[in-house]
């Protein structure tokens, strides 16, 4: 979409139109994301530890993708709300139609102490071109009273929008590569 | 060179909702393993995995990615996804399979119409000059082609409503239906119209479900199955996108289909149409030429149960189970894609 409005002539010939539409959707949320959202409304990160290999899903799926079997509450664990980055991308927006942002941003992904992963995150007071993997942050936690899930759905990847405002550098140091997790020892 | 013999060795179907609360992978995890372990193979045995789902469908970008994950994707598998119903995913493993270095595929559809709005989403996939803009959605296209169908003077309403109330009566007892029951043709005839000449009977329900067929060569299948059903015939053909480009009271790619999958080389016994409209399954009966001696759609069809990207695979799973569970001999399957029966997939099966 272009943000000027060119005069248009009406006898020269059509090469293209704009339709502009918007599709919407209200899904259900599925058992354990319900469970996973009312758990951090009370400040809590869980997840599932899958009985066989060990690996934590955060937020839980409800089952292994690795071993394919099914998890339930049984093997939910409460996660550790520190971690490091152990990825990230930073965004450079563009313009298009319902961009808001304007500056590059940082999108993080964090391994949680203990097991079980975030992605998607937000890290602050840390500006774009210095976040690092490597980096040790915690989860600066929206005040109760404030705090909300009702961004979060069955397909957020392991977004804690709403509970969790970002996380902040813990001023530890940064993690060396080859120590850093690696989650499924692969 | 001819097709290598394939058969079906396995099939599991979730049961079809009018909204799951689970997520597309949680509800196809338990089809998957099921179907994996009626084929009496081990998961590792796959050769090659083939999904049909549609991204709009679930309103998320690569949502087929995800849906990998009821599958068991690592070790890394060898697989691959079709935007379309599941029957042309098993018609991708079945291709697979005629290579001749693997003897064990998937094949799987999976699809939640539920928490989108059919009528923004399917206009979508039409011209987007000319058709997408007008909101044509599937019931309206499926309106004209009844339509069409009652003016040629080939049914009636009444006609309709019978295969309407057929279909739920069929769906008696079948686990995975949504839509069953006794139903009086007069008292559905005296229904109010959606969309004229369309009734809510003529329509399928909206459902959210999942499908999954496990296909071998003949040499795997003789090993590891006691009842394998054999595809004798596999063929799909399309027409033109545009509906006013097509004569709506016939399907030229069914009848094509049909032919070259080997239909009427032998007496039918029964056939799943993907009828999902009740005019749709007079008009695929004359394309097919099954006779009035052929049972239709023993299962409900799709009018029972219509779980978009895995109903066309259903009706193949449904094929085979008359004959591994039934008794029959020979069946015919058939799936569709895109409006007014634009492009049509049929399956020709049968027993040893």
């Amino acid at each position: 979409m272009s943000d000027t409005t060119e005069a248009i002539d009406p006898d020269a010939p059509v090469t293209g139109m704009d339709y502009f539409m918007s599709l919407h959707y209200r899904e259900q949320i599925c058992p354990v994301v319900e469970r996973f959202s009312a758990e951090l409304m009370e400040g809590r990160i869980t997840g599932h530890k899958c009985p066989q290999c060990g690996l934590v899903y955060v937020p839980p799926r409800g089952y292994c993708p690795i071993c394919v079997v099914e998890t339930t509450e049984a093997d939910e664990i409460v996660a550790n709300d520190r971690g490091v980055v152990t990825n990230y991308t930073v965004v450079t927006p563009v313009a298009y139609y319902g961009q808001e942002a304007t500056d590059p941003f940082a999108k993080v992904s964090i391994y949680l102490d203990g097991g079980g992963s975030l992605s998607l995150q937000d890290v602050l007071d840390v500006p774009a071109d210095e976040v690092r993997v490597g980096l040790r942050v915690q989860a600066v936690w929206a005040p109760l009273g404030e705090r909300t899930v009702d961004d979060i759905g069955n397909r957020s990847w392991g977004s804690a929008e709403g509970a969790i405002q970002g996380w902040h550098p813990t001023g530890e140091p940064d993690v060396a590569r080859e120590d850093l997790p690696n989650q499924g020892g692969f | 060179m001819a097709a290598q013999d394939i058969a079906i060795i396995g099939y599991a179907q979730s049961p079809s909702w009018r909204a799951a609360d689970l997520t597309e992978p949680q509800f196809l995890f338990p089809v998957i393993s099921e179907a994996i372990e009626r084929a009496g193979i081990d998961r590792r045995d796959l050769g090659f995995t083939c999904a049909g789902s549609c991204d709009y469908l679930s309103g998320q970008t690569f949502a087929f990615v995800m849906n990998l994950e009821a599958v068991g994707a690592w070790p890394p598998i060898s697989e691959s996804h079709v935007e379309m119903d599941g029957a042309w995913a098993l018609y991708e493993a079945w291709v697979r399979l005629q290579h001749g270095d693997i003897d064990t595929v998937l094949a799987f559809g999976s699809g939640k119409s539920s928490p989108g709005t059919p009528s923004e989403i399917y206009p979508l996939q039409m011209d987007p000059y000319t058709i997408t803009p007008l909101g044509a959605d599937p019931v309206s296209l499926a309106a004209l082609q009844a339509r069409a169908m009652l003016d040629a003077g080939i049914a009636t309403e009444r006609s309709f409503a019978e295969v309407a109330a057929r279909s739920r009566r069929s769906a008696i007892g079948n686990p995975y239906a949504q839509v069953s029951g006794e139903f009086d043709v007069d008292a559905l005839l005296a229904e109010p119209y959606v969309t004229a000449p369309l009734r809510r009977h003529d329509l399928p329900p909206i459902s959210d479900g999942a499908t999954a067929v496990v296909l071998a060569t003949a040499e795997k299948a003789k090993e590891v199955c006691e009842r394998p059903v054999w595809i004798r015939g596999i063929d799909h053909r399309i027409e033109a996108h545009q509906p006013g480009m097509r004569d709506l009271t016939t399907s030229a790619s069914t009848r094509l289909a049909g032919e070259k999958a080997g239909v009427g080389d032998a007496p039918v016994d029964v056939a799943e149409l993907s009828a999902t409209f009740t005019h749709q399954e007079p008009l695929l009966r004359t394309a097919l030429g099954l006779g009035d001696d052929v049972e239709v759609n023993p299962s409900g069809g799709a009018l029972a149960a219509n779980p978009v990207m895995a109903v066309g695979l259903s009706r193949i799973a449904e094929a085979a189970r008359q004959i591994s569970e039934h008794g029959k001999h020979r069946a015919v399957a058939h799936a569709t894609s895109g409006q007014c029966l634009q492009q049509n997939l049929i399956c020709v099966m049968e027993g040893d």
